[in-house]
């Protein structure tokens, strides 16, 4: 848990959800978890509120009465990177999908379990706050082929073209290019970057993985940057020196 | 054509040919009988005023025998009998006419004489005559009426007699009534057999879950009982299509209505364990448990409504469902390692199929999922994906085998219906739904496939999944 205290601003979350009761609740909990909870119940404020950037993260109900929730997460991704957790309905995989395709950092299925949803905050935030004592060191800038990504500043280029990749795919790619050449297991990617513990029916890591492929774009020879080796993972292909064996 | 078209039509036909056949013989039987008559009397009248003469004199000659042989020497039509009577009404030659034979003699008393009577009824011809003596004599040809039987038999032995018989031209009219009689009814059989298959193909329709279908058109401008039934049909579709409708909406209404309580029960929940210490931990273990077991159940039947809604099939996408399947059968593993069990895909042809992706790999996922939890401890559940060639397009053909005790036969057909939980050791298991497998019918059902299950006879349970493949 978090010891940062309370109100400090990289712990303010905005939830955006019309259920007035669930967001007292939700304000209650996460207090205590050491968060300081504002809420909005439409998705015109939840859009404003979460462009001024006084939050640390957003959550997001899909099911609001003003504007749909993937309406509010694409004004918002439009102008900023700020973390967005979507909350989706339960038994719609499609929303889910929509959801991180549009660029949500992750999404929790409604009704959920606060536990979880504390724990998926905490995993968002860890990743996307720069922790000076790991990430400021030499060697954090890696380089692949055309690619680079500097961990200290969270930027990912490819040539001399900033990358615009939200946090969950930043953290991927750093992973990947880390591992370059070696299939790297779903579970772990999981794991390491999502923060979670791995369910092999969750297809998010995946939904991940061809954002990022589509941001990345292929290889100079035309090629996939990331393949999938089914069943087991994915692995950053070497393009310079050829893997020995391709797929 | 159809069969109800022919059996209307060949009725009609034949009804119209026996109709016209009676009509056709009543008038021939009735007019040739008048022919008869016209055509006897024309014969006799004549010959009976000479008979008359002759025989009165013959008689008065040569006597009653010789009467008998002149009489005798007459060549008679058959049937006909020439009688002769004298002034006291008796019979000359001591033969027994018919009673109205003597009836009419006996009224010819004060007839003129030389003047033939003719009844045609009875088919008699009488004349008056008296000789040179004085002496009257009433002279009789008595005809028989020719029966119906009779008729072929007087048309042999008399061909002058009907010399109107039928021809090749009347042949040729009789081909033309039944050709003409033929179109007629034709049109007549489909004008009432098309609209009821149209009604038919619409029941079909809405029997294979068309509900939106209605009657065609052409049936309800119709100015008579079928389009009255074909009104009182769309009404009824009508109705089912509401209620279907209704009964959709308020499952999926009652599920969203459920999450905002059960999501606010949740956070309630945690906020209890936060506050109370580890004494209350047991039951709110057993809280949460429960009320992430209604959590799912809301989740599937929210997943039911969406495939019920058909809402995923409005922007069809074409894939591989090899990848699907085996992305799952290599999920599927993961959960199958913790009892030691493996999960085997096989495929065989490439299989492009159009539909929602997501919605068929839940679909999937449940039965495999299932088999992994039925398979025995370090078995293997065996995956297989085949392309076949059937009538009416190719099929992909899934098929998941488990190794595990299978299910009582009885209760193999309702495994697919909704909530109806099969019994393990005669308790149901509370971790399941009862609408997985439901779900996985339904949605392969929208994409126009099926899902069927059976005990395999050499052991373990083998549910199939069809779909519709691409070319």
């Amino acid at each position: 848990m978090p010891t940062v205290p309370a109100g400090s601003p990289e712990l303010r979350v905005l939830v955006v959800d019309d259920d007035t009761e669930l967001c007292q609740l939700l304000s209650e909990y996460l207090a205590t978890e050491g968060y300081a909870v504002e809420c909005v119940h439409t998705g015109r404020r939840g859009v404003e509120r979460a462009l001024d950037g006084d939050h640390a993260i957003v959550v997001l109900d899909v099911m609001l009465p003003d504007l749909k929730g993937f309406e509010v997460l694409r004004r918002v991704r439009a102008e900023s990177r700020q973390p967005i957790l979507m909350l989706t309905a339960r038994g719609d995989e499609q929303d889910r999908i929509l959801g991180l395709e549009m660029g949500a950092d992750d999404y929790l299925a409604k009704p959920f379990n606060p536990r979880e949803l504390s724990a998926r905050i905490d995993a968002i935030l860890r990743r996307s706050r720069p922790d000076a004592s790991l990430d400021r060191r030499a060697g954090d800038r890696l380089a692949v082929g055309d690619v680079t990504v500097d961990k200290g500043a969270r930027v990912a280029r490819r040539g001399p073209d900033l990358l615009d990749l939200t946090t969950v795919e930043f953290d991927l790619l750093d992973i990947l290019l880390r591992g370059a050449g070696r299939v790297i297991p779903r579970d772990e990617l999981v794991q390491s970057v999502l923060r979670r513990e791995f369910s092999p029916f969750d297809r998010s890591i995946d939904t991940h993985v061809s954002n990022l492929r589509r941001k990345l774009g292929p290889a100079p020879d035309g090629s996939e940057r990331i393949k999938g080796v089914r069943g087991i993972g994915y692995q950053y292909a070497l393009h310079e020196r050829p893997a020995p064996h391709e797929r | 054509m159809h069969r109800l078209h022919v059996k209307i039509f060949l009725w009609f036909w034949l009804g119209v040919l026996v109709v016209s056949g009676t009509l056709v013989s009543l008038t021939e039987l009735s007019h040739s009988r008048a022919e008869d008559d016209r055509a006897w009397q024309e014969k006799y009248t004549p010959r009976l005023d000479m008979w008359a003469r002759q025989e009165s004199g013959i008689l008065r000659r040569e006597g009653p025998a010789g009467l008998e042989r002149y009489v005798g020497s007459f060549e008679m039509d058959p049937g006909v009998t020439n009688y002769i009577f004298d002034a006291d009404g008796h019979e000359v030659l001591g033969r027994n006419p018919a009673p109205p034979v003597l009836r009419l003699v006996q009224s010819m008393a004060d007839w003129p004489a030389g003047k033939p009577r003719v009844d045609t009824e009875e088919r008699i011809i009488a004349e008056r005559v008296i000789d040179v003596r004085g002496t009257p004599h009433v002279v009789v040809v008595d005809w028989p009426s020719p029966s119906v039987l009779n008729r072929s038999l007087f048309e042999f032995l008399s061909p002058d007699i009907y010399a109107q018989r039928p021809s090749g031209a009347s042949v040729g009219r009789i081909v033309a009534v039944l050709a003409v009689a033929g179109v007629v009814c034709f049109i007549m059989a489909r004008h009432i057999a098309r609209p009821i298959d149209r009604l038919r193909s619409a029941a079909r329709n809405i029997a294979n879950q068309q509900l939106q279908t209605r009657v065609d058109g052409s049936v309800l401008q119709r100015k008579d009982e079928l389009a009255d039934l074909g009104r009182d049909f769309d009404r009824m579709a009508e109705r089912i299509e509401q209620l279907v409708t209704a009964q959709r909406h308020l499952l999926a209404d009652v599920s969203h209505a459920l999450r905002s309580p059960l999501a606010r029960l949740n956070v309630a929940l945690g906020l209890a364990r936060q506050r109370n210490g580890p004494p209350t931990s047991e039951h709110l273990d057993r809280i949460e448990t429960e009320a992430e077991r209604l959590n799912k159940l809301i989740g599937q039947l929210l997943t039911m409504a969406r495939v019920d809604s058909g809402v995923d099939l409005e922007r069809p996408t074409m894939f591989d469902l090899g990848s699907v399947v085996e992305e799952v059968s290599c999920d599927a593993e993961y959960e199958a390692r913790n009892r030691q069990c493996a999960v085997e895909f096989s495929q065989q042809g490439t299989c492009v199929v159009e539909g929602a992706r997501e919605m068929l790999r839940g679909a999937v996922e449940n039965v495999v999922r299932n088999a992994v939890r039925h398979t025995a401890e370090r078995t293997r559940v065996e995956v297989s994906l085949n392309r076949r060639q059937a009538v009416g397009g190719a099929r992909a053909i899934i098929r998941v085998r488990d190794h595990g005790p299978g299910v009582p036969e009885e209760a193999v057909d309702t495994l697919f219906v909704p909530f109806n939980k099969v019994l393990t050791d005669g308790l149901s298991n509370p971790e399941r739904t009862g609408l997985g497998l439901a779900i996985t019918r339904r949605t392969f059902e929208v994409h126009g496939g099926s899902a069927s299950a059976a005990n395999s006879p050499d052991g373990g349970f083998v549910v199939t999944l069809e779909l519709p493949a691409q070319g």
